[in-house]
């Protein structure tokens, strides 16, 4: 029901377009928008803990424009003298919160896509790319964890002997890990000629080697691609007609908010809760399904 | 059609071209045959089956023909040897290519450039028929041994090929995932009618039904035969491959001579218990016990463990759930159960590794947190880890074993003293990754000796041993014993703890069941215990071994 049951592909499109246009975009009404977006979506996501995470981001929006009025001085309205004589304006502060928000909304769109974009998800997509790629980053995903088990096991190992990493004086603690870890470096030689040698087992070595993936593009995924590209549309027209930066430096310009502005908020607004609001409506509507169900057992 | 034939191979190493590894081999392995491979460790099982396949193949000097559908092997193009010889190795985890079990199933048929729509049929079919959908889209490291190597199977079978070749695939797994896995191999040939060629140590699970058996020595075929044929060879040779026969087949050789009239030789427990029943039809059984030594209790235990509670994270549940047991001093004990119910962990709390949150271990009477770490594990304690390969550092079995020794003046005569005790001294200067798993399993216990261990733990010592290595394995620990030495070993061997230890303890759902004598455990059981027992123990009481049953039968004959 997440936005993770669509194909990989998507999920891509979508993450880069959303956080290409947040970092992008400086106008304080579609910042506004992404960062409010990006809060709910990951609260949505993660509960909790996503919430927790995003209260603790806003505070530090208000010390980078601190920090950044702090050392830059561009603008013509001052505020106030800082003590080592300079103006801060209202311009660099007003400049300062309009990055702090992007990079905030950022941060919290990349942790949707921590969530939602698993690592085989990224091995199908550079598959796309080349067959050798995506296999090599999987074997490097296997890889990591594996030789951090081997290491602990290593270490147990080494332990019931009585020269484990922690043990003995501290000399002899650096002296046992070192061999520790030159022994995992053989082991690590070891395992990759033996899955060499398995790869080759298995033709690895064949040309016109393709890439399997478990994912389908079906009519689902189709009209969603429609409905999204739709809506890049109408933002890359907001792009054109001027309607998402403004100017901070050396005044605070941006253009009249017409009523054919506010249809582009909105519509950015609907591109950022896409994903949002297709999961609450799948869950609305199994939810109801469920309680029809068991209504009529 | 013969679907391999060999003639006169003849295979060495570089720099060995005076020894061949493979001295004149000639067979036919024709198709749909189920053919097991067996000898010694260093018999040239590997060598002989890597030739079988051109990429796997050791680099050496080869002489004599492989023909492969009557082509020559060396001829026939890299994508008909990839899909149609498939070649299943002995390490479960390091065959493993990707980090996806669905991934690992499609790899050879990426290789081999199959479409999507194909591919996702094949592994479809692969994981149905190989009962892996359950687990289809988990990461391969959360997988069990028994389901590695089963994956690793199910992706080779996916290419479909028409020969399957396995080199001793289940000598790292417990007994229940080994016999599993070779009920799908021969599964797999009774269905399919895949031809199969296999080596295997666990010969009792496949022996009775391969078509055909083949018995390597020093690189020669020395017999290939039917398994019954086989079995009277090697008797008749007295050779040391008898000891690695079926419990059956060994007890029958056994009384042999005593009997009235020639029957025909069992191979499995069913035969063997309806065959006994045959013989003592009619008779009167005057001795059905055979007499057991009893191990008194003397002194302070050398281990006692009171009512051990363990946990890995605090939320997670209990795997000691409050377990008390006690070691003698000078007795060799085993703590046989079933996999993942908490042995080894057991194992590593008496050896400080795992602390207990609550109860408490004792070594020698004192409590195991008041000995510092030095003196813990400097002439007291040690422990032998399941996977031996991971003690060694060092770039030769000299040097891992002089690693281990504080006082360098009598380094030599402490090492010639226990390589002399563990039969390692052709090892010392091999890299320790080089050696085969029985031999750095000696090596490993050699280099645990070396602290002077007066308790010896054990973590499954005899996985991956055959039977001969065993034999020769349990005379190093029963000079051990001579010499005071307390043994704790966790194993799943029944066969061996049943012949060479002392005392027995099941452990179960975090705690030990029961603990008695060899003979009294086993004949208590009638699932878990040794297949001598299973065939004899509705004629006579307590005989666990094969010795034990062939005693009786001469007794009573």
């Amino acid at each position: 029901m997440r936005f993770d049951s669509y194909h990989p592909a998507i999920n891509f499109i979508y993450f880069t377009t959303v956080i290409a246009c947040t970092f992008w975009f400086n106008h304080p009404v579609f910042l506004a928008i992404s960062f409010a977006c990006a809060f709910a979506y990951s609260v949505k996501l993660r509960g909790i803990k996503g919430l927790v995470f995003n209260l603790c981001l806003i505070p530090l929006i208000g010390l980078y424009a601190w920090w950044y009025s702090y050392y830059n001085h561009f603008g013509v309205t001052n505020l106030r003298v800082n003590f080592a004589g300079n103006y801060i304006t209202l311009e660099s502060v007003a400049a300062g919160f309009a990055v702090g928000v992007a990079a905030a909304a950022g941060i919290m769109w990349f942790s949707c896509v921590f969530t939602v974009i698993s690592s085989d998800k990224v091995v199908y997509l550079l598959g796309r790319i080349s067959p050798k790629l995506s296999l090599f980053f999987s074997i490097l995903l296997r890889m990591f964890p594996r030789i951090g088990r081997r290491f602990t096991k290593l270490n147990v190992s080494r332990k019931g002997i009585g020269h484990g990493a922690a043990q003995g004086r501290i000399c002899e603690k650096i002296l046992n890990l070192i061999k520790i870890l030159s022994s995992l470096v053989s082991w690590t030689i070891e395992e990759f000629i033996e899955s060499s040698v398995s790869m080759k087992n298995r033709g690895y070595s064949l040309k016109g080697r393709t890439s399997f993936s478990i994912y389908r593009f079906d009519n689902r995924d189709r009209s969603l691609v429609v409905i999204m590209f739709a809506c890049m549309t109408v933002t890359m027209m907001a792009v054109m007609l001027d309607q998402t930066r403004m100017i901070y430096d050396p005044e605070l310009i941006m253009y009249r908010i017409t009523p054919v502005s506010v249809g582009f908020y909105v519509v950015y607004g609907f591109l950022l809760l896409l994903p949002g609001i297709l999961q609450t409506m799948d869950e609305m509507k199994f939810r109801r399904n469920l309680k029809n169900t068991v209504d009529k057992m | 059609m013969a679907h391999f034939e060999i003639k006169n191979l003849t295979f060495s190493y570089p720099g060995a071209e005076r020894k061949p590894v493979l001295d004149n081999v000639s067979l036919t392995v024709r198709e749909g045959e189920y053919i097991t491979v067996c000898g010694k460790s260093g018999s040239g099982k590997t060598t002989l089956l890597r030739n079988l396949k051109s990429v796997l193949a050791p680099h050496g000097k080869i002489s004599g023909e492989i023909l492969f559908k009557g082509q020559f092997l060396s001829e026939v193009d890299l994508r008909t040897q990839s899909s149609k010889i498939g070649y299943v190795m002995q390490n479960p985890d390091s065959q493993i290519v990707t980090d996806k079990v669905w991934h690992e199933l499609a790899f050879g048929l990426e290789s081999l450039g199959m479409d999507q729509k194909t591919i996702r049929l094949r592994v479809a079919e692969m994981a149905s028929y190989f009962g892996i959908q359950g687990w289809f889209h988990r990461d391969v490291a959360e997988l069990s041994g028994g389901q590695k190597q089963l994956l690793n199977l199910a992706s080779i079978m996916a290419m479909q090929p028409e020969v399957l070749i396995l080199d001793e695939p289940t000598s790292q797994l417990d007994p229940i995932a080994a016999g599993d896995f070779l009920n799908t191999v021969k599964k797999i040939n009774l269905e399919l009618g895949t031809t199969v060629i296999i080596t295997e140590h666990r010969l009792e699970d496949i022996f009775h039904a391969s078509d055909k058996v083949v018995v390597l020595e020093k690189g020669s075929i020395i017999a290939c035969d039917s398994p019954k044929k086989v079995g009277d060879f090697l008797r008749g040779e007295n050779n040391d491959m008898f000891t690695a026969m079926p419990a059956p087949v060994q007890i029958y050789y056994g009384v042999k001579d005593k009997l009235a009239t020639e029957t025909e030789c069992p191979l499995t427990v069913r035969e063997g218990r309806n065959w006994l029943s045959e013989i003592f039809d009619g008779r009167e059984i005057k001795d059905s016990e055979v007499t057991e030594e009893e191990f008194g209790e003397i002194g302070v235990p050398a281990i006692s463990v009171r009512e051990a509670w363990f946990r890995y994270e605090k939320k997670s549940p209990d795997v000691l759930k409050g377990v008390s047991l006690g070691v003698q001093k000078g007795s060799f004990h085993a703590i046989v159960g079933g996999n993942g119910t908490g042995k080894s962990t057991l194992l590593k709390s008496v050896c400080n590794i795992c602390k207990p949150y609550r109860g408490n271990i004792l070594i020698d009477g004192k409590s195991i947190g008041k000995y510092k770490d030095g003196e813990l594990f400097k002439n007291n304690l040690a422990m032998l880890p399941q996977d031996a390969q991971s003690i060694f550092v060092k770039k030769t079995v000299r040097e891992d074993l002089l690693e281990m020794i504080e006082k360098k003046d009598d380094s030599d005569k402490e090492i010639a003293r226990v390589s002399a005790m563990c039969d390692i001294e052709e090892l010392l200067d091999s890299h320790p990754y080089d050696l085969s798993g029985g031999e750095q399993q000696r090596a490993a216990l050699a280099k645990v000796l070396l602290t002077n261990p007066r308790v010896l733990l054990m973590d499954e010592p005899t996985k991956g041993m055959d039977n001969f290595f065993k034999k020769k394995f349990a005379s190093i620990l029963r000079a051990l014993k001579d010499d005071g030495v307390t043994i704790l070993m966790v194993s799943h061997d029944v066969e061996f703890c049943a012949a060479y230890t002392d005392m027995i303890s099941m452990f179960f759902d975090g705690g030990i069941i029961t603990t008695n004598t060899p003979n009294r455990f086993f004949c208590e059981n009638s699932f878990y215990t040794t297949a001598a027992n299973r065939m004899s123990r509705h004629i006579f009481k307590n005989a666990i071994n094969n010795e034990d049953v062939t005693e009786l039968c001469r007794r009573n004959l």
